[in-house]
């Protein structure tokens, strides 16, 4: 083993300013002192890239760029990886990969895992095989041509002699680095495409899996903290005697965003917390509620600046005859079960940051500006887009998400650590009460839908008009139908962001989605139409989405004008999904019988995880529908835990059914467009069964099932 | 204070209204064990005692005296427990989080049913709320543990 011990950071910077996201030759021989390297003694370790390392003993180890939250990608991109490197799965390892600039932004968001990686990553494992085989031919001293790589080593076809890739280790440092390798077509894969076990597996089944709240540093101490009940008001007074008399209390003090007690553990952080009288300024966001956001978008009208979609001319067949109906969807919390948390330590003018985060380019962005001056922290906010290098004075480490679904998106809890760290100037570990997580959410946008549409004498829609009304409201999901409708005027009114609204599985796909396909049936009905028949009729431009509505209706044994069927459709993400629920009825309740689901996402990486989005999207989207709201009231969320935000449980969970159409288009999203489709596949069965459509989110449910009126 | 956790026996320093789950986490490092609500409604925190579940945020560590804990540390050097197979071949975690409250709920049903029918399973897991949604997992896994522990003829 050579004695020296360069700085593999260092050595990704320099690769990225050669060659930007391809890939440069290195060796590490020894990083004793970079705890991303893996120590087992004696293991020389070959780096051909920022993505992947092989060591002498056989192993395989993918660093992976992207947040894992359950969505999969420790498990996708290394699979990806292993398909052109041509190595056994059971050999393959994966690490978070660093915040070095070689890795480019780093945000894991927008069901973009797959779709960044499929180039990247099948290029790094590609390249590498290449290198390997030219290896081998080197030591054998024979033509490149005549060395195969398969299943973790190369073999010289006609001597039939072997060199794993463990034993190539010293030989491929010498190599010259192809620029690109031919990537394998889809019928070559062996691995992408089947369910290769989830690399987080074993160790999520445990209790070893470290999330943020799992961190732990020598000398640590615990922090919590009171955020305002109302939007953006701030302490008048904080009268902490009782804190202080508390046994383990350590300190209270202020930050930017709220009151922190700091204890010797975490209990006595929230006892303290409990104990702490403040006086509140509330500002200006006390009047503030749904009901009043809702008066507010009521009283708004389109005109020609609110118009964003415009196909045909709407207006001259939009009348009073019109079909009209109006959806209002309310904000919604993310309640990750891992509530928000963060460690930090400032040390030596170190800032060192452990976050579960969906972007630790953001987070960097965070800590930088919370730990500056409190002058030039605005600025630096403008200035956060522009990411561009990272200096060796803050550290971001992420550790597991134990949950994600956008909220992580949001740097926050990251910000308030880094501020504490700096002022104690001790590690120090952050953790929100389930209460403050709940109330101090970047909820899902309040929306209300307002749509008027057109029949001609067949009873097929001719005309169409949606207007999007929201705070923070986005048009995506809603300004390209997949139905052959003639004239089409979409309105979009935003009232912007009132009180801390964000990104939310799916995003404005969820609430779109509900209002195009739930009036889509309202249509329907009026013209005497099966619903899936219409869909499948008007769908000529929407080939793959027409594909997965037919497979639905096959699966799930679909009947004409049945009462208890539902069905929506949605592109996103790269993807196109149908769901069909069906109900049963139970005494004076309907209950879902089974939910069936198909998936085209273009190549599937893992079935296995595809299908695993699909079960959990539809869960999610299950919760929203019929179980939980967040509800503003006196500028105050009005829920506070579990007890008052139920979760679906076990018990009311229908049992799913997921099915994935074969296709060879390139890989898209399957963490978010699972979700887009069930709210107006549970809301059409409901019109179905009772001839009234579902105007508002949740609809009434109790243990029993859904209450019908 | 004398605790044994995992058969292991641990002297604790700590207010005796401290809930279990905080001294575990917070001062043994057993961190696998998951603050999820804080008022016993997700289920995150569920430790066996004497084989039956119990909220470990709600419950002081006063409460366990001369009690048997099990943690998820505590079932398998190797993953070899027949629930931790079955959750392994069904690849039931997404984020995991949640996943040690399942388990260790699951086992407590199975030490009770070693045949639990689907209405077994709605109420012995109800309370344990997983936001990914491996409910569909949850319950397979379940029917598989029970069906190889019935093969071996053992209680988990």
């Amino acid at each position: 083993m050579k004695p020296f011990s360069p700085d593999r950071r260092k050595f990704l910077k320099l690769s990225a300013g050669v060659t930007g996201a391809s890939l440069v030759l290195g060796i590490n021989w020894s990083c004793s002192n970079d705890a991303n390297i893996d120590h087992t003694s004696g293991t020389d370790v070959f780096i051909p890239n920022a993505w992947l390392r092989i060591d002498t003993k056989g192993s395989v180890t993918v660093l992976v760029a992207e947040s894992e939250m359950g969505q999969g990608p420790f498990t996708l991109l290394p699979m990806m990886v292993a398909e052109e490197l041509e190595v056994d799965w059971h050999q393959v390892r994966v690490e978070r990969a660093p915040l070095t600039p070689v890795y480019g932004y780093q945000m894991t968001g927008g069901s973009s895992s797959i779709r960044k990686g499929w180039e990247t990553l099948r290029q790094a494992g590609a390249i590498t095989k290449e290198i390997l085989r030219q290896a081998a031919a080197l030591s054998w001293h024979v033509p490149v041509s005549e060395c195969r790589a398969e299943q973790g080593q190369i073999r010289h076809i006609p001597s039939d002699k072997t060199l794993t890739y463990a034993q190539l280790v010293p030989q491929a440092v010498g190599v010259q680095i192809p620029e690109t390798a031919l990537l394998k077509e889809p019928e070559e894969f062996h691995i992408i495409g089947t369910p290769a076990p989830r690399l987080d597996t074993p160790e999520k089944i445990n209790g070893k899996a470290r999330f943020g709240i799992d961190i732990k540093l020598p000398g640590m101490v615990y922090a919590t903290i009171t955020h305002c009940p109302v939007f953006g008001g701030k302490p008048k007074n904080i009268d902490a005697e009782k804190t202080r008399q508390i046994k383990g209390v350590l300190d209270v003090f202020s930050i930017d965003e709220g009151v922190v007690v700091l204890a010797k553990d975490t209990w006595t952080a929230f006892k303290g917390k409990a104990a702490l009288q403040i006086d509140w300024d509330f500002g200006d966001k006390q009047s503030l509620s749904s009901d009043s956001i809702i008066k507010t978008l009521e009283a708004l009208h389109i005109d020609e600046t609110t118009e964003i979609v415009k196909q045909g001319t709407p207006d001259n067949l939009l009348d009073e005859k019109s079909i009209k109906s109006r959806y209002t969807l309310p904000f919604q919390a993310h309640v990750t079960l891992e509530p928000m948390n963060c460690t930090a330590s400032y040390q030596d003018g170190k800032l060192r940051i452990w976050a579960p985060t969906q972007s630790p380019s953001e987070a960097y962005d965070a800590a930088r500006a919370a730990t500056q001056s409190k002058i030039t922290r605005a600025t630096n906010k403008i200035k956060s887009k522009l990411f561009d290098s990272v200096d060796d004075s803050i550290e971001i480490n992420t550790t597991l998400l134990g949950g994600g679904f956008g909220r992580r998106l949001e740097q926050d809890f990251v910000s308030e650590a880094a501020q504490i760290a700096q002022r104690i100037e001790k590690p120090v570990q952050l953790t929100w009460t389930r209460e403050e997580d709940i109330q101090h959410d970047f909820y899902q946008p309040l929306t209300l839908h307002e749509m008027r549409g057109t029949l001609d004498a067949r009873g097929l829609p001719v005309a169409w008009h949606h207007t999007i009304k929201g705070t923070n409201a986005k048009p995506e999901g809603a300004n390209i139908l997949p139905y052959d409708i003639p004239h089409i005027r979409v309105d979009l009114i935003d009232i912007g962001k009132i009180l801390p609204v964000g990104y939310w599985r799916s995003v404005q796909h969820a609430y779109n989605a509900f209002a195009v396909e739930h009036f889509f049936d309202e249509l329907a009905h009026a013209g005497n139409h099966d619903p899936l028949e219409l869909r499948l009729q008007l769908m000529s431009k929407a080939a793959r989405l027409k594909k997965t509505l037919e497979v639905a209706a096959d699966k799930a044994g679909w009947r004409h004008n049945s009462d208890l069927f539902g069905v929506a459709s949605h592109a996103g993400f790269g993807s196109y999904v149908s769901e069909i629920v069906q109900l049963k009825e139970q005494g004076n309740r309907l209950k879902i019988a089974k939910i069936t689901c198909v998936l085209d996402c273009g190549i599937v990486i893992n079935p296995d995880i595809a299908k695993a989005q699909m079960e959990g999207s539809i869960v999610f989207g299950l919760t929203a529908a019929l179980k939980s709201s967040i509800k503003i009231k006196d500028g105050q969320v009005q829920q506070s835990n579990y007890h008052n935000y139920p979760i679906l449980s076990m018990a009311e969970t229908p049992p799913i059914e997921v099915f994935i159409i074969d296709s060879n288009e390139n890989p898209e999203g399957i963490g978010e467009p699972g979700v887009p489709p069930l709210a107006p596949a549970i809301a059409n069965a409901l019109f179905a069964a009772t001839g009234k459509p579902v105007t508002d989110l949740p609809v009434p449910f109790d243990s029993q099932g859904i209450k019908v009126t | 204070m004398r605790i044994k956790i995992n058969q292991t026996e641990y002297d604790i320093h700590v207010d005796s209204d401290t809930p279990l789950l905080w001294v575990l986490r917070d001062h043994l490092n057993l961190t696998g064990t998951k603050y999820g609500c804080g008022i016993g409604t997700c289920g995150s925190c569920t430790v066996l005692v004497d084989g039956n579940p119990v909220r470990s945020c709600i419950t002081p560590v006063s409460n366990f005296d001369g009690k048997e804990i099990i943690t998820i540390e505590g079932l398998s050097p190797d993953n070899s427990h027949p629930v931790q197979q079955a959750w392994e071949t069904l690849q039931v975690p997404q984020c995991g989080y949640c996943q040690s409250g399942q388990i260790l709920s699951a086992i407590a049903l199975l030490n009770k049913k070693i045949d639990p029918s689907d209405s077994d399973i709605d109420q012995a897991m109800s309370g344990v709320i997983c936001r990914c949604g491996t409910y569909p997992r949850i319950r397979k896994a379940i029917k598989q543990a029970a069906a190889s522990l019935r093969l071996i003829g053992e209680t988990p």
